[in-house]
């Protein structure tokens, strides 16, 4: 004997229900129960979870959703319901209850109010041919009017239900939480319910209203609550009556049924009736997990949308073959060293086709290709990611463009018949046009197949110390203080946290003071982990046949596009294919930089064709001036490419894949360097294997190596040496797979000290590690970036500019691209755009001109008409045309974007801006098609003498470069540093341009501006602080403080801006120079010191003064330096 | 007025769950009817701790002592599961 469960909130109705769904599941198994549903609220967002969950469980389930239904004439609220799903109706329930769903959310986006609410109309031709079953129960309009005691009223209003929906598809649902007499969830409105049901001939049934499944959890039902109404507990309006809505066993519901049906007068046999209709709506409601919702079965967009009219089978084979003779070189041709062959390409492509036809992913593979080819279509670039670029298929459906064969990428990696999900293929497109893309899709492949993806954000340490300090109406000041030190351990530890961590020792003495802050540790605890609300997925779109809306409810997304409520876990059992299409600023930036070198040479520049071996790249990378290219321009990476010194791409790819938190805890890049300079023998610990390492030098640095080590050690053949792979990483499995390995190695010939030590290597390999195929299809854009900095250094700049994808600042990258030759045109509203165009100088030069987005404070309107209005023929005319803010038309004037209507003469500047200061009222408005009035200005019409009445104190004293940095933030005429370059002279500053050239251990002073500050994990746990400084005359100087200086130096490590540093150089590899700081000074201050000591000599007086500052600056030896600061002509 | 008794009291339980009789004072009172359990939410934030349970179990109950007139008591179901004669109503 058992009691099903019809209405169960899980925890993904958030801020409401706080059991996850598989806690719930295990407990129904527990209480011998053998069906429940889960009907979460606005949503299905449980669902998968839950019908997994029982699947595991061995429990029927069942799936609905708690709506607000509306009536629909005049949008009045008809309350909420519950809305469940039949079952064994072929999946019609379910796809109704999808639909359902998505109709409520719809009026949302419609704009008839903020919450999702179903118009009952809707509801009940959904609910036809046996579809649904709606329960009105307490929170429905006809619970309401039970509640309050008014028959007729209740009536009447479950009258119009019978009416609207189609016959036998309304019940009543009694809920009785056994609390005080007159409030909510009394007995008194249940047993009412029941009369109404037995008056009207309607079959009741009993719940609970489940939103826990324990009464221990009702404390956190408690902080939903208060979080859910941003309202402290004490002063909830609405609080749960009790903490009875927990997920009772039978005899605990027969119970409750008992007293309800005691409370009124019933018929004969009420009981057992209440108790029959339940288990017969349960019945009813019973899905076939497979049948009813389709899990685990995919389902593809059908073949004509993805134009394909015959069999998809022959169709892949077709376009793959085709696509292969087009990309490898015949075999007459003769072939590149290390090139795959046309020939090889063909065995492979057989080799994989055999398991997509055994899997059935020939329509999986035609539609990525689909969406590749539209993308391509649409002119943005692409590019695949992950695993899927080891295959040859996916390569000659130019869905990635990395050859795999040629870098060794293994087919299997990516899909073999023991892999039992469904292929994962990432693409990278660019930043800037991924909506277009989405909504491209959406149009091509039609509304009803496409859908975003969702992600569940769950509460974290911070968000739940917030709401548990909300719900106890705790201070913000103080709540916010404890959210800062929430970090490095779980909420759910918050209480060992407090009794481990030092650091948090006086949050653990307040605690122990404060009862509030007590509480607030265990309710923390409690909130941590729990759903809190949904949002766009950053990158998946979900593609599938027509049926996808009856298989996934939908709701829309901030960007408006529908978005589904399920989550990535949701996608492989649900058979939906999910695309990762990810926005890439790098992507974005080379588009930038090939368009502009169309736009001023009409070249075309095809990255995805230019030569993997070009040596002038090469030489760049090299030389560690990285600075812009993709994935090694960080001051770690430029330190490891000076160290490893690329010649090829697979030593790209190799370098990307060492610099990973993994490998480098591993001591990976060390051991892979030694070996690659001569200084160790490479071990490949036993000849066979030597085939599989050589590579790397012998250190495993790849999955695909791991991979081939477990099938040459056992013959377990790839498919499945990647299982073994994966399953590296669980301690449990490791006996296992280590028995076999020693088995099946002994078997083959392995001897056993060889076996030894493979297995040391594997199992410390670990679940770390790279995966080659997506190191590979990163270092294509690392290199293709790297050739548009070698040989297009201008327009790669400008898109760099443009679109900020690295890590540094964008002061820096003009400042690389003042020393790359590059001019950074200024702000001039005759030419700056709203992006970064590259102009012709003239003398074969290139420059950037600056974007008008960087003029700090101007507004997007003001730029759109700059733009549009361009050129101007007089400052009449701009003003008139523009219609600036007064803020932004000074600083315009400040920074010189206005100085052509001064001829350029930087000298006029202040007249400038003296006149636009003195501008008194409105600019006359003037349409597009009419000229500007030709009124004379003052400064216009001026020539010869100066006109000195009218000036500008506004621009006295302050260089080009101060007013670019107060208006722009970026220093486009001249470094930054430059004022301090006498300086430097004079204390004998190395210029970072030098630092290459000297021996390491040689004691120098640099200085610059901060540029970066990483902490990055080192082995021994020693935290280490790189600052990168720039001081303009070459690439940014990394200095590194280790734990003595810091101690030494004490905040300005992290603080001080312009800096001035003594250390020691310290070499690193051919190219490869950091220093060692030892001391730090702030260099304002030092410039100030010398100054004064200057001013004080001069006068030769106050002596003691002159002394007192010569001791200060002794600080700073200058003897020992060397002096190569170029003195200034 | 009722009478606050607060006094720890044996019951016993039906087959089904419910209350069927106490023993108080030596004396076992048989319950006459259906009895009813109110849950009641407690103010817990404003106490020491974060409770197990939000509410408080009392049943209502109609009992009598042998042939004596019958009265109402209110017994009170502790977390830990032992009962407590709360309130004499008479």
């Amino acid at each position: 004997m058992s009691f099903p469960h019809l209405h169960v909130a899980s925890a993904y109705s958030t801020h409401y229900g706080v059991t996850m769904p598989e806690a719930l599941a295990e407990q129904t198994k527990a209480q011998d129960g053998t069906f429940l549903a889960v009907t979460d609220r606005d949503g299905l967002y449980g669902a998968v979870k839950h019908v997994r969950a029982c699947v595991d469980a061995g429990v029927r389930p069942g799936l609905g959703a708690d709506l607000a239904v509306h009536d629909d004439d005049d949008h009045l609220s008809l309350g909420r319901v519950v809305v469940l799903a039949h079952g064994n109706t072929n999946g019609r329930g379910y796809a109704a209850l999808c639909r359902a769903v998505s109709a409520a959310h719809r009026t949302v986006s419609q704009g008839f109010g903020s919450l999702p609410s179903i118009a009952r109309s809707e509801l009940a031709g959904l609910a036809g041919l046996r579809s649904l079953t709606v329960l009105l129960g307490p929170a429905s309009d006809v619970g309401t009017a039970t509640g309050h005691r008014d028959n007729e009223d209740a009536r009447a209003r479950l009258t119009a239900w019978l009416r609207a929906m189609p016959a036998d598809s309304v019940s009543l649902e009694v809920v009785c939480h056994l609390s005080e007499p007159g409030t909510p969830g009394s007995v008194t409105p249940a047993t009412r319910m029941l009369a109404l049901a037995e008056h009207a001939g309607v079959p009741a049934v009993l719940t609970n209203a489940v939103r826990y499944g324990t009464p221990e959890e009702a404390v956190t039902a408690d902080l939903a609550d208060a979080a859910r109404t941003l309202t402290p507990l004490a002063e909830l309006e609405q609080p749960q009556t009790n903490g009875q809505a927990w997920l009772k066993p039978v005899r605990a519901m027969r119970q409750v049924a008992r007293m309800v049906v005691d409370a009124g007068l019933h018929d004969a046999g009420a009981l057992d009736l209440l108790f029959r209709d339940t288990e017969r709506l349960a019945d009813r409601c019973a899905l076939d997990p497979e049948a009813d919702i389709g899990l685990g079965r995919p389902r593809m967009p059908e073949a004509r949308i993805i134009g394909v009219s015959g069999d998809p089978v022959a169709e892949l084979w077709k376009r793959a073959r085709a696509g292969i003779d087009d990309l490898y070189p015949r075999p007459e041709a003769g072939a590149r060293r290390g090139a795959a062959s046309a020939e090889d390409a063909h065995a492979r492509l057989a080799h994989e086709m055999k398991t997509v036809e055994h899997l059935g992913f020939a329509g999986y593979f035609l539609t990525v290709a689909r969406v590749a080819d539209i993308i391509r279509e649409m002119g943005i670039r692409i590019q695949a990611r992950g695993s899927g670029v080891g295959s040859v298929l996916n390569y000659a459906l130019r869905t990635s463009s990395v050859e795999p064969l040629s870098n060794g990428l293994l087919w299997e990696r990516f899909l073999s018949p023991e892999r039992q999900t469904l292929p994962d293929i990432d693409i990278d497109v660019e930043s800037a046009r991924r909506h277009d893309i989405y909504r491209k899709l959406f149009d091509a492949f039609g509304g009803d197949r496409v859908s975003l993806m969702s992600m569940t954000n769950a509460y974290r340490g911070r968000g739940a110390v917030r709401d548990a300090g909300l719900a106890l109406g705790m201070n913000h000041e103080q709540v916010a203080s404890i959210a800062k030190q929430m970090w490095r351990f779980n909420a759910r530890d918050f209480r060992r946290a407090l009794e481990e961590k030092p650091e948090l020792e006086p949050l653990a003495a307040e605690v122990r003071e404060s009862q509030q802050l007590d509480q607030l540790v265990d309710l923390t605890a409690k909130l941590d982990r729990l759903p809190r609300h949904i949002s766009v997925h950053p990158c998946g779109v979900i593609l599938s046949d027509a049926t996808l809306l009856d298989r996934t409810p939908v709701q829309a997304s901030g960007m408006g596009l529908p978005m589904s409520q399920f989550d990535k876990h949701d996608m492989d059992p649900m058979g939906l294919i999910k695309l990762d299409i990810l926005g890439v600023r790098m992507q974005s930036a080379m588009a930038h930089a090939v368009e502009e070198h169309h736009r001023l040479s009409g070249e075309s520049l095809d990255l995805d064709r230019i030569p993997l071996d070009d040596p002038a790249t090469f030489e760049l990378i090299r030389s560690t001036r990285t600075l812009g290219i993709f994935q090694i321009e960080s001051p770690g990476q430029m330190e490891l490419v000076g160290k490893l010194q690329p010649e090829v791409f697979n030593d790209l790819t190799v370098e990307i894949s060492l610099f990973r938190p993994g490998p480098m805890q591993n001591n990976m890049p060390l051991k892979y360097l030694q070996a690659r300079h001569g200084e160790v023998m490479p071990d490949y610990l036993h000849p066979r294997l030597e085939p599989i390492l050589r590579e790397t030098k012998g250190v495993v640095i790849f999955h695909e190596q791991v991979m081939r080590l477990f099938d040459e050690l056992t013959g377990c053949g790839l498919g499945r040496a990647d299982v073994f792979r994966r399953h590296l990483g669980k301690p449990d499995q490791l006996p296992r797979i280590e028995e076999y390995v020693r088995e099946m190695a002994g078997e083959r010939g392995f001897p056993p000290a060889v076996i030894d030590q493979v297995w040391t290597v594997l199992a410390g390999f670990g679940s770390f590690g790279f995966a080659k195929a997506h190191g590979a299809a990163f270092a294509l854009p690392t290199y293709q970036s790297a050739w548009l900095k070698t040989h297009h250094p201008a327009v790669f700049l400008a898109g760099l500019l443009t679109h900020a994808p690295g890590m540094w600042p964008k002061d820096l990258i003009v400042a690389e691209a003042r020393l790359l030759g590059v001019p950074v045109l200024g702000l001039d509203v005759q030419r700056s755009t709203l992006d970064y165009r590259v102009e012709e100088l003239g003398d074969e030069r290139r420059g950037i001109r600056l974007a008008l987005p960087e003029l700090a404070g101007g507004t997007a309107a003001e730029r759109a008409r700059i733009v549009r209005h361009q050129p101007f023929s007089s400052l009449q005319d701009f003003r008139d045309r523009v219609r600036p803010r007064r803020k932004t038309f000074e600083a315009l004037a400040r920074v010189g974007a206005l100085d052509s209507f001064i001829g350029y003469d930087r000298a006029r500047r202040h007249e400038l801006l003296a006149h636009v200061q003195s501008l008194r009222g409105t600019a006359v408005t003037i349409n597009d098609d009419q000229l500007a009035f030709e009124v004379e200005l003052p400064v216009q019409g001026f020539e010869g003498a100066r006109f000195d009445a009218v000036t500008s104190l506004e621009l006295r004293g302050r260089s080009q470069t101060d007013l670019e940095l107060r208006d722009l933030h970026l220093a486009v005429s001249g470094h930054q540093m430059t004022r301090f370059y006498p300086l430097f002279a004079e204390l004998g500053v190395t210029p970072a341009s030098e630092l290459a050239d000297l021996p390491g251990g040689t004691e120098v002073l640099i200085a610059g501006v901060r540029r970066a500050t990483n902490t990055p994990p080192m082995r021994n746990g020693r935290r280490v602080v790189f600052v990168s400084l720039d001081d303009g005359t070459g690439p940014v100087s990394n200095v590194v403080f280790f734990h003595d200086a810091q101690e030494r130096i004490g905040g300005p490590v992290f603080q001080t801006r312009h800096i001035l540093v003594r250390g020691r150089t310290r070499r690193s590899g051919a190219k490869g120079v950091s220093i060692t700081g030892e001391n730090l000074w702030d260099l304002t201050d030092v410039a100030r010191k010398v100054d004064q000591r200057r001013k004080a000599e001069a006068a030769a007086r106050h002596t003691d003064r002159t002394m007192e500052l010569a001791a200060e600056l002794a600080a700073i030896p200058v003897d020992n330096v060397h002096h190569l600061w170029p003195l200034r002509a | 007025m009722p009478q606050i008794i607060d006094a720890q009291v044996d019951v016993e339980l039906s087959a089904d769950g419910d209350p069927q009789a106490f023993i108080w004072n030596r004396f076992e009172h048989t319950i006459i009817g259906q009895p009813q359990a109110v849950f009641t939410r407690t103010r817990w934030w404003e106490n020491d701790g974060v409770p197990l349970r939000i509410d408080t179990e009392l049943w209502r109950v109609d009992a009598s002592r042998g042939d004596e007139e019958q009265h109402r008591y209110d017994l009170r179901r502790d977390v830990d599961g032992s009962w407590v004669l709360a309130l004499d109503w008479g």
